[in-house]
């Protein structure tokens, strides 16, 4: 035990969230004490108590399980323990539960992590539709109602599409780019074990008195300043997801602009790359404004500052243009890796150059631009200033374009390829181009003002939500872990289960979030537990059509656990792929290669004879005198 | 394990990653420590938002409101203690640049006594100036936006110290990239010195 | 050293495609009853965006197939497409086109923006009030008097509410109207409708509350005039003291409020 409790672990993160969280415990009780306040503050926006601890705890668990330790040792001038790589790769499965700085073992840590999140927020969204299948209560009270979506929102944005997107550019930037890690390994694992902790801090407030936090995933004040305790835990667990995602961000950026293999000019890089890279601009840039408008709550919760209390010179509107300046950002970051991963598979499996690639990549830095000018578009009829609302609607619509010119790109991509559609991440990539565009046409009318008057805050915006989220980021997330599998387990998943798989959550989403238009144009208000009779058969269509699209999803992890342990071998590159990433074996060697690839042309340059991507370790230098077909030799490891 | 037995396995077979290209003239820890200041900047941007909702937007009749006063020459001398801590620090990473391991001590030293100088004086500040973070938004502002900046302080002074430590435990050298230790502190300082004349003029003399 | 495609029948097919979509959907009334005069307007800006809507979507549907159709590999078909990197005057194409719909888009909604938002100088006021979880409204005329739960106006005549929200932020919304605006605690909001058709409604509160969000609801009547004064005239309350505060405050966006809570 004693040895246990020395050595960075699972049990020293124990003992150190113990002790951290009583010293905060303990911090807060003497403060009270000395000020001779009541020793528990127990008014339901209050509980010192319970707040100071639920920071210090987390802390406390991360020094435990060794994430500071090197830092630590560095900062304090004495010798460092060399880095023997210890705790780089993953000999067993064990490893994964360990503090490990290898990005493609942290890439794995992050996607089953974040997807173990999505099948408890999917969880969720299963009772919502049980509870909203006939109007009338049926499962949960209007208040545990209010609860479930806000958790459900919540899990879904903060620790699964954002942070999942991370997990597989974690594994796949670095191979892409030639690069033997992320740039700052060390930081890299600190920004994974975060997250956990967030998701805990979100699920942890259902046993808080008073219930898990209830203002819906934007907390708009002052409904969240005067809520009960569980909304201070979404207050902090954004801290600590927030927290996570920019230092992950900060870690791409440096990584892609200090590590590219020689060669590797940006106009070389792949289109994952540039929207990774582009993600982080937004990450970097825009997540520091929730982190300060939850703070601001906090603060007025737990300290009863009056930021927007209005009585005391507050204002509340200001909560919804802060938090919208990140969250508008947001919506990108949770689209554009999707981006990228749509370029791979697409060009990939038509076996074609990406159509018009510079404007693709000039049209992610458009979108970047675009999407710090547009937040007000949620706050049409929040009482704002009314002269912002056409500016911003002119800036909302404008963001078609660039997003317009992707959309048009893939297709073109299609244009004279072969097309391949053997492969569920392909079926997945297509079927997010007609989704997505729903989504995004939907969500030009929601830019114009008037008919945001009329839908604004009904279902009309849940099916937006759903279809830009769902069979936006979702979609192209299959497709990116379908696609990779094989490259990150060495085997190959089942086909025919995928199909199953990619069908059923086609027919799914079109079958529940279709009808959400209707019913919201129609007079249906969202975040209700119970509605109109006159709703009552739609919903019912819409609740079948959701179980269907939550049992299918029954499938795919069926069939992600069984192929990892028992699916046939998948060599190398079987989808016959020019990047970086498939030249090297499945899985990759522990440091991605033995020499640093030559990087000689573009990602994407199928049918030109000769052509290669990048030369790897051990083929020599005349590349150019490879012939086509022949250019994919394995990178050996050692 | 001890780290003892570790470095002996370790120097016995070698086998780490292949050193990454450096595919830009940057290196990584300056580049990570600007780009972690873009988000700081954005995080006092936040706070920067919400002063200006709380002062132009609902526009009360006075600022700050009657009765409370600012001390504004108090923190126009810690402004001049606080810019000249840049002075020194810039000092210590000159010194280290020409070998001067002396210059570099004092010159860290130095930077770490007005940066306490500052944080003390701030405190002082706090609590004589008689109104609180709860009395109406304009106290709640004022003390987040001091007080975030104070919390840069803060840590600013934990990275002098790890530097000043290993300063006089005989690390460092002339060499670009064995004084980054002292450099990339230094740039971060730099960062919490311009911001505080940003909140300076914003907070106390507009 | 490829072939052509066949632009002008994908063309005519996304026509066409657009021209079946629309005449399936303009028809639906998709907003439901409308009863203010903003509602024609809003639901023709509606129709016309389906109208182009179904052309891009229609677009981007006979592009997909038409690729998957005609370049779908063969089984055990192993070699490449065509390279073909791009097409300069195609991209700049389908950057234009779209950049010109959304501009067209955005025009025509700013003028039916301006058309529902046009203040009249004969117009009534009436003060809606919001707090968990019920609405109540004030009329001017003798000092104010006020109903809970039910709002009475009278018809074909321009109404401005102004918008109190006693505690958190809710929010007005009469579907048949097409009009939404948040009640913000602290400061007035002002929604502007002209009501064009006698009947009952409800109205709605589209703004997350609290536990009884889903629930807030109050009953709208839109009555001939001669009806709606002999209504006004009917209620007895007078409009209580702390929304008679609230409502003092109407003429400033932000209260002066420092100083009167807080401290
Ligand atoms: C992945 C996430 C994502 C994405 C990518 C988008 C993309 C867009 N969103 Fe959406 N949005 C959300 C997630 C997302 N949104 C969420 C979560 C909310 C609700 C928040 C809440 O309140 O809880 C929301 C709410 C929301 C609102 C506020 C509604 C309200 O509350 O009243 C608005 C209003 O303007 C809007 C607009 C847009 C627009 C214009 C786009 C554009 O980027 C779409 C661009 C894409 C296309 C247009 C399709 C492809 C283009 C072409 C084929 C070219 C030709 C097209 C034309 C000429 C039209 N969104
Ligand atoms: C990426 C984001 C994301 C995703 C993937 C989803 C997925 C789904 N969402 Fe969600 N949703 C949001 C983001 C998302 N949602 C947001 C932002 C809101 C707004 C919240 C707010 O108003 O604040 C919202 C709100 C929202 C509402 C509106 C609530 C309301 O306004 O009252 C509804 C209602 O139907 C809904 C339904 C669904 C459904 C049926 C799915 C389905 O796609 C889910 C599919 C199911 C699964 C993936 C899981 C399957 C699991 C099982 C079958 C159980 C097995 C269990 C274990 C193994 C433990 N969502
Ligand atoms: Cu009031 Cu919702
Ligand atoms: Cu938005």
């Amino acid at each position: 035990m004693a040895a246990a409790i020395k050595n960075p672990g699972w049990w020293r993160g124990l003992f150190g969230a113990v002790a951290f969280g009583a010293f905060g415990f303990g911090l807060v009780i003497a403060l009270r004490a000395i000020s001779d306040l009541p020793l528990y503050q127990t008014e339901q926006t209050g509980y010192p108590h319970v707040i100071v601890p639920a920071i210090t705890a987390p802390l406390g668990f991360l020094w435990g399980f060794g994430c500071f330790d090197y830092w630590l040792r560095w900062a304090a001038g004495l010798p460092t323990i060399p880095d023997d790589h210890s705790q780089h790769g993953a000999k067993s499965w064990k490893d994964y539960f360990k503090f490990n700085t290898d990005h493609k073992v942290i890439g794995v840590q992050y996607v089953v992590t974040t997807f173990i999140f999505f099948f408890l927020g999917g969880l969720m969204a299963m009772l919502i539709r049980a509870e909203l299948a006939q109007p009338g209560t049926q499962i949960v009270e209007a208040a545990t109602y209010n609860s479930l979506f806000s958790t459900h929102a919540v899990l879904m944005i903060f620790v699964f599409v954002i942070p999942v997107f991370a997990g597989l550019a974690n594994y796949v930037l670095p191979l892409m780019i030639g690069a033997p890690d992320m740039a700052f390994p060390r930081l890299n694992a600190l920004s994974f074990w975060m997250l956990p902790l967030a998701g805990i801090l979100f699920i942890g407030s259902f046993l808080a008195p008073g219930g898990a936090f209830d203002a819906g995933w934007t907390g708009y004040a002052p409904l969240s300043t005067g809520a009960p305790l569980g909304q201070s835990f979404f207050n902090l667990g954004v801290q600590f997801a927030g927290a996570s995602s920019i230092a992950t961000a900060l870690n791409f950026l440096v990584t892609i602009i200090t590590m590219r293999a020689p060669g590797m000019t940006f106009w070389r890089m792949p289109l994952l790359v540039w929207a990774n890279l582009s993600t982080s601009l937004l990450v970097v840039a825009a997540t520091p404004f929730i982190a300060g408008v939850q703070f601001m709550v906090l603060f007025d919760r737990a300290l009863h500052t009056n930021f927007f209390d209005f009585g005391a010179g507050g204002d509340v509107i200001s909560y919804q243009h802060i938090f919208w300046f990140y969250s508008h950002p947001a919506v990108y970051i949770m689209m554009l890796p999707g981006f990228g991963i749509v370029s791979e598979v697409i060009s990939t499996h038509a076996r074609k150059p990406i159509f018009g690639y510079r404007l693709m990549a000039l049209a992610l830095i458009g979108i970047v631009v675009l999407s710090y000018s547009v937040w007000a578009h949620h706050m049409f009829v929040a009482g704002m200033f009314s002269w912002l609302r056409v500016p911003m609607m002119i800036t909302t619509l404008l963001i078609a374009v660039p997003t317009g010119i992707k959309i048009f790109s893939w297709l073109g991509t299609l244009y004279f390829g072969k097309i391949h559609t053997y492969s569920t991440a392909m079926l997945f990539a297509l079927a997010f181009i007609v989704t997505f565009t729903i989504g995004g046409i939907s969500g030009v009318m929601l830019g114009m003002v008037p008919i945001d008057i009329h839908v604004s805050d009904t279902y009309f915006i849940v099916a937006h939500i759903h279809f830009v989220l769902f069979g936006g980021s979702v979609f192209t997330i299959f497709a990116g872990v379908y696609h990779w599998f094989p490259k990150m387990t060495g085997r190959m998943y089942d086909e025919k289960l995928g199909r199953v798989h990619f069908w059923g959550t086609l027919v799914g989403t079109w079958g529940t979030f279709i009808p959400m238009h209707w019913v919201g144009m129609d007079g249906m208000p969202r975040r209700v537990a119970d509605y109109a009779e006159q709703f009552g058969n739609w919903n019912l269509m819409i609740s079948a059509f959701a179980f269907l699209l939550g049992a299918v999803q029954l499938v795919f992890v069926y069939n992600m656990v069984v192929s990892w342990r028992f699916g046939p071998k998948a060599g190398a590159n079987p989808w016959r792929a020019n990047s970086i990433e498939w030249q090297v074996s499945s899985p990759p060697p522990i440091f991605n290669s033995t020499e640093i690839p030559r990087v000689v042309g573009g990602p994407y340059e199928f049918g030109i004879p000769g052509a290669k991507h990048a030369i790897m370790a051990g083929e020599g230098t005349e590349g150019a005198e490879v012939p086509a077909g022949e250019k994919s030799v394995v990178g050996t490891s050692p | 394990m001890e780290s003892a037995t570790v470095a002996v396995s370790h120097a016995d077979h070698h086998h780490g990653p292949p050193e990454a290209n450096q595919s830009s003239r940057i290196d990584r820890q300056t580049l990570g420590i600007l780009l972690f200041i873009v988000s700081e900047v954005m995080l006092f941007g936040a706070f920067f938002a919400s002063y200006f909702f709380l002062r132009v937007v609902v526009d009360p009749p006075s600022w700050p409101p009657h009765p409370y006063e600012l001390p504004v020459a108090v923190a126009g001398m810690n402004t001049a203690i606080l810019v000249s801590s840049s002075f020194t620090i810039h000092y210590a990473l000159e010194s280290i640049r020409r070998g001067n391991r002396n210059g570099l001590k004092l010159g860290l030293v130095a930077t770490w006594l007005l940066g306490a100088t500052f944080l003390f004086i701030q405190i002082n500040e706090y609590v004589h100036l008689g109104f609180s973070a709860r009395d109406l938004s304009f106290g709640s502002i004022f003390y987040s936006l001091t007080g975030l900046h104070g919390a840069h302080v803060f840590v600013g002074l934990m990275l002098l110290s790890f530097a000043t430590i290993r300063a006089f435990r005989g690390h460092f050298g002339p060499e670009e990239k064995d004084h980054l230790g002292v450099e990339v502190p230094g740039i971060y300082w730099h960062f919490v010195d311009i911001m505080w004349l940003v909140v300076f003029v914003t907070v106390y003399v507009l | 050293m490829y072939g052509r495609l066949p632009i002008v029948k994908m063309l005519l097919v996304t026509i066409a495609l657009t021209v079946v979509i629309s005449a399936v959907m303009v028809p639906i009334n998709w907003n439901g009853q409308g009863a203010s005069t903003a509602a024609p307007k809003i639901d023709h800006l509606l129709n016309v965006m389906i109208v182009l809507s179904s052309f891009v979507f229609s677009l981007v549907m006979v592009m997909l197939f038409y690729a998957l159709w005609k370049f779908k590999a063969k089984p055990g078909d192993e070699s490449d497409g065509e390279p073909i990197h791009g097409n300069t005057r195609l991209e700049i194409a389908w950057t234009l086109i779209p950049t010109v719909i959304v501009l067209f888009a955005g025009g025509y909604s700013w003028k039916v923006l301006d058309d529902i938002e046009d203040p009249v100088k004969d117009h009534l006021t009436g003060s809606v009030f919001s707090q968990q979880y019920a609405w109540s409204f004030a009329y001017p005329g003798k000092d104010y008097v006020w109903s809970e739960g039910e709002l009475h106006v009278p018809v074909n005549r321009q109404i401005q509410f102004k918008m109190h929200a006693m505690d958190v932020i809710h929010s007005f919304w009469v579907p048949e109207w097409r009009i939404k605006k948040d009640n913000v605690p602290g400061i007035t909001t002002t929604a502007i409708v002209t009501p064009d058709k006698v009947g009952t409604y409800q109205l709605v509160c589209t703004e997350l509350c609290g536990f009884g969000h889903a629930t807030m609801r109050a009953k709208v009547v839109v009555e001939s005039p001669s009806k709606f004064k002999e209504w006004v005239d009917g209620l007895e309350q007078k409009l209580p003291e702390p929304y008679m505060d609230v409502l003092k405050e109407e003429s400033v966006t932000n209260p002066p409020a420092l100083g009167a809570g807080g401290a």
